[in-house]
């Protein structure tokens, strides 16, 4: 009779270590084989020279005057400077999304808000904008600036109201705050104090950011209407999807920007009240939505034929599959490209010099080139305005790296 | 090709039988997928379809529910003729249960949202009330632990008892099993079977499976039907079909399997 042996599983022992501190890891990464040692022995020294150079000339010869000395140029361009309080107000209603955004969803968007506040109070205390030609920055716009602080709390209460913290309302107020920023901007006829300030005046950094948030705002709904219908299996739809999306996609941005503003004239009335900034706008979204189109489209087809079917399968119409199963799967499957299409919409909206806006590229290269004192100096304003490009687009790969994370859950 | 009027063991008349499907025929481009099937399901009875791979079985189920459509023939579904009209398709898709090889749980959704989502949205069913039928069906299918769960956080055999306990959240009639133990680990096709045998003991719905689980076919089923080459070859009780098969094709198909 075999004798039955009672079975131990073997000890589970922790992994070898094989990185002995930075010397063990220099020499498996920087000198492992001889061809890394060789790249490493030549491109070291390169970066570090090329560091060198830049942080010398940082901390030495370069000259920020022509940043500190013109804030208000950066910020919202040739915007009449009597009524520069109103860009001001329309801040102070946009923190109160961001307080409200880190009270309800904590983590990323609590980080984000700190972030922020950080930057509003740095620009409300930094001594910029005061010593240079006379030119002081007034005390109430710094009051302004620090103000931010307080709707952002504000903004913090709302979202940590039960009642008032719903997404619901954070969509609505979003909305609202849009439209209310976007009339003020814009002036109320016959309101003292709001005369009415044409888009044309807009500018610097203030006009990007209303053409990112315009063009991102409408572009995703647009986009996902456009990839809907270039899968319809009605002919007619099917078509003009394709065509719209192929013809946006097809022609460079700078093209359609000088069509805007060229061609589409001579198709509306003479007094047809679209001005120059809107057109671009709506030019700017149209071809971010044939983008976005496409990457939701690949999203729907990335999709397991038997998601749809299970769907069917339970009686679902067809409508609730799309809206219930495929889009919202899809959708998260695409993140990544639809944010890196917003990000690069983000930056497109410097193309509206095109069209003689003073966007804030635009802005800067104007004030380098139109002052004698500052003809030196346009390396400053392109870093200065690389950097604060770079902070937007930055926060938003980080925010869209922690909405996937957060929605990849039960992923498989 | 089979004729049924001498297999249907049930003396079951023409309302008796919840799906009759008559010179179905199907292509696929020019591959002649199905190519003339005539049988019937009476109430209540389980019908196990093996056959090789191509050999049209998953078609054939597949147009039960109208995910696939048949180009000839007729099929009838509880008294509803399967054909272009959608609210027809609707209609009868939502008694007609249906679980996957591959389990097609919806992955952005909890266990207790996948199971929800069709008696809210197709039946209107109260939030509450569905809640509470699905989470006994999870108690039914053993899991109900994992309610908050993701798909992702489950095992294979997990996934496919959620996937049954979705189907029977609408109450169908019949319930069609596409292969639903050939994706799972060995060890956890049993807990499935386990579920499928009850739910066949109950003798509530009509079952329909596509399986290769061949003691399953012996204990549960009524019939089992063969099917090679878009036919049925054969059609018979479990004993007979396996100690008395009338075609030699099947003694093959047997002897590769076995």
């Amino acid at each position: 009779m075999a004798t039955v042996e009672a079975w131990q599983p073997a000890p589970s022992l922790p992994p070898p270590r094989t990185e002995t501190g930075w010397i063990g890891w220099a020499k498996a990464n920087l000198f492992g084989n001889w061809l890394s040692g060789l790249v490493t022995v030549v491109t070291v020294p390169i970066i570090l020279w090329a560091v060198w150079s830049m942080v010398s000339w940082l901390v030495g010869p370069a000259d920020w005057t022509v940043i500190t000395s013109r804030p208000q140029q950066y910020a919202i361009g040739l915007y009449p400077t009597e009524h520069a309080w109103r860009p001001l107000i329309g801040w102070l209603l946009v923190s109160i999304l961001f307080g409200m955004a880190a009270a309800m969803w904590g983590g990323a968007a609590r980080r984000i808000a700190i972030g922020y506040g950080v930057v509003t109070v740095l620009l409300g205390v930094l001594p910029y904008g005061m010593f240079h030609e006379g030119v002081v920055m007034p005390w109430w716009v710094r009051a302004f600036i620090l103000g931010n602080l307080l709707t952002l709390g504000i903004g913090y209460l709302l979202g940590s109201n039960a009642k008032t913290a719903r997404p619901r309302n954070f969509v609505l107020g979003g909305i609202a705050i849009y439209v209310l920023l976007l009339l003020i901007l814009n002036g109320i006829p016959g309101v003292p104090g709001m005369e009415e300030v044409a888009p044309r005046k807009w500018g610097g950094l203030m006009l990007n950011l209303i053409l990112a948030v315009s063009g991102i705002f409408f572009a995703f709904p647009i986009g996902i209407l456009l990839a809907l219908g270039r899968r319809s299996s009605l002919p007619v739809v099917k078509v003009l999807c394709v065509v719209f999306i192929e013809v946006f996609r097809g022609v460079p941005l700078i093209t359609l920007l000088f069509m805007s503003q060229v061609l589409v004239p001579l198709a509306l009335p003479a007094n047809f009240p679209v001005d120059s900034v809107t057109r671009a706008a709506i030019v700017i979204t149209l071809f971010s939505a044939a983008y976005t189109a496409e990457n939701i489209r690949g999203g729907l087809q990335g999709l397991h034929p038997g998601q749809a079917e299970a769907a069917r399968a339970l009686g679902l119409p067809g409508w609730q599959v799309t809206m219930l199963i495929q889009l919202p799967q899809a959708i998260r499957n695409v993140i990544p490209a639809i944010v890196g299409q917003f990000i690069a919409l983000f930056k497109d909206t410097s193309l509206v010099y095109i069209v003689g806006m003073l966007d804030i590229l635009e802005m800067g290269r104007s004030i380098v080139q139109g002052n004698v004192q500052f003809t030196d100096n346009g390396r400053e304003n392109l870093i200065f305005v690389a950097v604060v490009f770079w902070l937007f687009t930055y926060t938003m790969s980080y925010a869209s790296r922690r909405v996937e994370r957060r929605l990849g859950v039960g992923r498989r | 090709m089979a004729t049924e009027t001498a297999v249907a063991a049930d003396p079951a008349s023409e309302q008796d039988n919840i799906i009759v499907a008559r010179d179905v025929h199907k292509w696929f481009g020019n591959f002649h997928a199905l190519r003339g099937v005539t049988t019937t399901v009476g109430r209540g009875e389980v019908v196990v379809v093996i056959g090789p791979s191509g050999s049209g079985k998953s078609t054939f189920i597949r147009t039960i529910n109208r995910l696939e459509q048949h180009q000839r023939g007729d099929i009838i579904v509880d008294g509803v003729e399967m054909t272009e009209d959608v609210r027809n398709i609707d209609a009868i898709r939502s008694e007609v249960g249906m679980v996957f090889q591959s389990f097609n749980l919806f992955p952005h959704l909890t266990v207790m949202r996948n199971i929800t989502l069709a008696p809210t949205k197709v039946r209107k069913t109260p939030m509450d009330e569905a809640d509470a039928s699905a989470m006994q069906l999870l108690e039914r299918v053993g899991i109900p632990e994992q309610a908050e769960k993701y798909p992702g956080e489950l095992s294979g055999g997990q996934q496919q008892r959620v996937a049954i306990a979705r189907a029977l959240a609408m109450n169908p009639k019949i319930m069609l099993f596409d292969e639903p133990t050939s994706a799972l680990d060995p060890e956890m096709i049993k807990e499935v079977l386990e579920v499928m045998k009850e739910l066949a003991a109950s003798h509530q719905m009509t079952i329909v499976a596509i399986t290769h689980e061949l003691g399953f076919a012996r204990e549960v089923a009524d019939r089992i039907v063969m099917f090679d080459e878009g036919q049925i070859v054969e059609d018979l009780p479990p004993d007979e079909f396996f100690n008395n098969p009338r075609h030699e094709r099947v003694r093959r198909f047997l002897s590769q399997i076995l």
